[in-house]
């Protein structure tokens, strides 16, 4: 570890490659504090176009948090503080300019416990398209329900029942309306934020053959305990440890032939 | 000693592990002990309910018994001649020439036909069997119905009190002369009425739709019932806006700081406040400095808002840290900004809880009578308010004032009032349970 420090000066311990050719999201020497606390140490990461990369790493290594920067989440939280530059196509989204509501719309996100409104699954899915007037009339609006009920692979389950309460759905299909309510307002990238971690195995599959089929069209970013989960939907992957970015590189290298030593480590299952 | 103590402790420490077998038996025979620890628990709970349902039984009989009454009066039915020259002399109807007629003349002929009093005397002590509320009665049979001039109609008049109090049995006629307030002439006349028929004991028209008034058989609500109404108005148009933002912007909004937390103590501490500080507050502000005039439904219902805000406040905060914060990063992670947060999801996942607080905020507000007699709703107000600037008094105030008049039929008309004062907040508390109920039903 101690002879690699000095070769990797300048990405501050980073080991592999974490600038992407064709980049949407720019994240450049973040740090992230609660109060005292340093959460996120100097991170710096590309995120692509159209490319599904997913976060690792022990429980409390920051992955999450890193994750709720891209779309100013951790605003909420009155003792964070962000230093650093998050840019998503050059523009810098903690510059005092950038209001939160239309980067949001840009930067969709699907949490870690499904948390569809307390609505009918038409409202959850229409929400958002109507607070940001992205329908012209009713007709528009109910071709985006269903364009993005069908994207989630949930229309053929609840096209009989659009008005029921989308609370009433098994635990998966609130995850996929989720995914169908992020995706209503066209957005550019997806964060998911352990978006299986409370579903069983069949849901769990379901979600990332759908990851896997909405990386064609989104830049996602998904978070996860799951190695193999990484392993299967993704296409690049950043190893996480103690708020630092330890390794990135194409998801296969990572897992069969991971560079730094805590890298390994942690795929074979001796930390986290 | 020493060795014993460590030999002691020895055994102890080999004690900490006991072997399955003797677990097992130890946890079975502390099974009957815990049992009955349980069922003396549930025992005491029952019986603590018991009695609180004993208790209230017993204070609705009572109120119920007492006050039922109250709703009752005794009539006596007279022919009364409608001679239009004698009521109305200008003829046109109008306040004055009603006044100016001669009504009550007519009412005492008929009564004297039928008991036929001698002497000043006698026909003085008659004249005040029926109430003087009879020239009125008859000014309002005409003004509903011209029809009835020229006619000669049976008409009920209610009777004075001291006869109502003395047919109830209130005033026995065993008492000697001396001590009775009313005569044995007036009972013998009375005794006549009776063997005509003409006195009967009915549901009083008085008590729902008359006012404040110095002679009890004449005595109603009606104004008091408005004043409330008037009163909860204001309050409610005032507290629940104002208590709701507070709550909104307290926990959706301001930052969590010194300010804040010396805000959050006061208003915690202004719900313990005794609520004549309030009324004070109201008189020295209100009055004293803006110059508003006393009495007035629109004062009263300002410092009852004053009173509730703390309850309105504390309980709608509550209410909104109840949902769910997942709900909130939901909205927020669609790109909804604070406002629409707060008034798509908040604002109605926390209603129930909100209107919970109102109603018993709004409740407290109707029963309160302190902070109101400060402001002067304690005035001898006939009238009926019509808006909220008209001088006014709300039902306890009411029936704090009956409470305290000398005459024996005011009993029962505070009692009566209690059953509406109480009927009134069931009603509102059932409006509670019916709104909560529908609103929850948005999952």
């Amino acid at each position: 570890m101690n002879s690699k420090k000095n070769d990797l000066k300048s990405l501050e311990l980073t080991v592999g490659d974490v600038f992407s050719k064709n980049a949407r999201l720019k994240a450049r020497n973040v740090n992230v504090f609660y109060g005292e606390n340093k959460a996120i140490d100097n991170v710096t990461i590309d995120i692509g176009n159209k490319e599904v990369i997913s976060f690792i790493g022990p429980s409390g290594c920051g992955k999450s948090t890193f994750l709720r920067c891209f779309n100013r989440m951790n605003d909420t939280i009155d003792s964070c503080v962000i230093q650093g530059e998050i840019t998503i196509d050059e523009e810098n989204i903690y510059d005092k300019k950038i209001d939160v509501v239309p980067l949001r719309a840009r930067i969709g996100m699907v949490f870690q416990k499904p948390n569809p409104f307390p609505k009918s699954i038409y409202d959850n899915v229409a929400y958002g398209p109507r607070i940001h007037g992205l329908s012209e009339n009713k007709e528009h609006l109910d071709n985006i329900v269903e364009e993005s009920l069908k994207r989630a692979g949930l229309w053929q389950e609840v096209s009989d029942r659009l008005s029921s309460p989308g609370t009433g759905l098994s635990g998966g299909q609130q995850q996929r309306l989720c995914i169908a309510r992020a995706i209503a307002v066209s957005p550019e990238v997806i964060l998911m934020d352990e978006p299986c971690s409370a579903l069983d195995p069949i849901a769990t599959a379901k979600i990332e053959e759908l990851i896997h089929e909405l990386g064609n069209e989104y830049s996602i970013v998904i978070v996860t305990h799951s190695m193999q989960q990484a392993a299967r939907v993704s296409k690049r992957t950043a190893y996480f440890h103690l708020g630092k970015l330890i390794e990135v590189g194409k998801t296969k290298e990572i897992f069969t032939r991971p560079k730094h030593n805590q890298t390994e480590a942690y795929i074979s299952g001796k930390i986290g | 000693m020493l060795c014993m103590l460590l030999k002691n402790t020895e055994n102890n420490m080999n004690k900490k592990i006991i072997n399955p077998e003797d677990a097992t038996n130890i946890v079975k025979n502390s099974i009957v002990k815990r049992r009955s620890k349980d069922s003396r628990l549930k025992l005491f709970g029952r019986a603590a309910i018991g009695l609180a349902v004993c208790f209230l039984l017993i204070l609705f009989y009572s109120i119920f018994t007492k006050g039922y009454p109250g709703f009752f009066q005794y009539y006596v039915t007279l022919d009364i001649n409608f001679d239009r020259e004698r009521i109305d002399p200008k003829g046109d109807l109008s306040d004055n020439s009603l006044f100016d007629g001669d009504a009550s003349a007519i009412v005492n002929e008929s009564l004297f036909s039928i008991i036929e009093p001698k002497g000043r005397k006698e026909k003085k002590l008659a004249k005040k069997i029926v109430s003087s509320g009879k020239d009125v009665r008859i000014a309002k049979m005409v003004k509903d119905d011209p029809g009835l001039f020229g006619t000669v109609t049976q008409v009920k008049f209610a009777l004075d009190d001291d006869i109502d109090s003395f047919l109830r049995g209130y005033i026995k006629r065993e008492t000697p002369e001396s001590e009775r307030r009313i005569n044995d002439k007036v009972i013998g006349f009375i005794d006549k009425l009776n063997e005509e028929g003409r006195i009967s004991y009915e549901f009083s028209d008085y008590i729902l739709s008359g006012s404040a008034s110095g002679n009890p058989e004449m005595a109603g609500i009606k104004g008091a019932f408005i004043g409330s109404l008037l009163t909860l108005s204001v309050c409610l148009l005032i507290a629940f806006p104002l208590g709701v933002a507070t709550a909104v912007y307290l926990e959706e909004i301001a930052k969590k700081n010194r300010i804040t937390e010396i805000i959050e103590v006061n208003i915690n501490n202004l719900a313990a406040v005794p609520s004549v500080v309030f009324g004070i507050m109201g008189l020295a502000i209100f009055i004293s400095i803006f110059g508003m005039p006393r009495s007035i439904p629109l004062v009263g219902g300002m410092v009852l808002a004053l009173m509730t805000l703390p309850t309105i406040i504390i309980s709608s905060r509550a209410a909104i840290r109840a949902v769910p914060p997942s709900v909130r990063d939901a909205a927020y992670g669609i790109g909804a900004s604070k406002l629409q947060v707060i008034f798509h999801h908040v604002i109605p996942l926390a209603m129930p809880g909100m209107l919970t607080g109102t109603i018993i905020g709004m409740a407290q507000a109707l029963g309160e009578t302190a902070p109101l007699l400060m402001i002067g709703m304690v005035a001898f107000i006939v009238d009926i308010p019509n808006s909220v600037v008209d001088p006014g008094t709300v039902l306890p105030v009411q029936i704090f004032m009956w409470a305290d008049f000398a005459e024996r039929m005011f009993i029962q008309k505070t009692s009566a009032a209690i059953i509406v004062l109480l009927g009134f907040l069931i009603a509102m508390n059932a409006l509670a349970v019916y709104l909560r109920k529908k609103l929850e039903r948005r999952w």
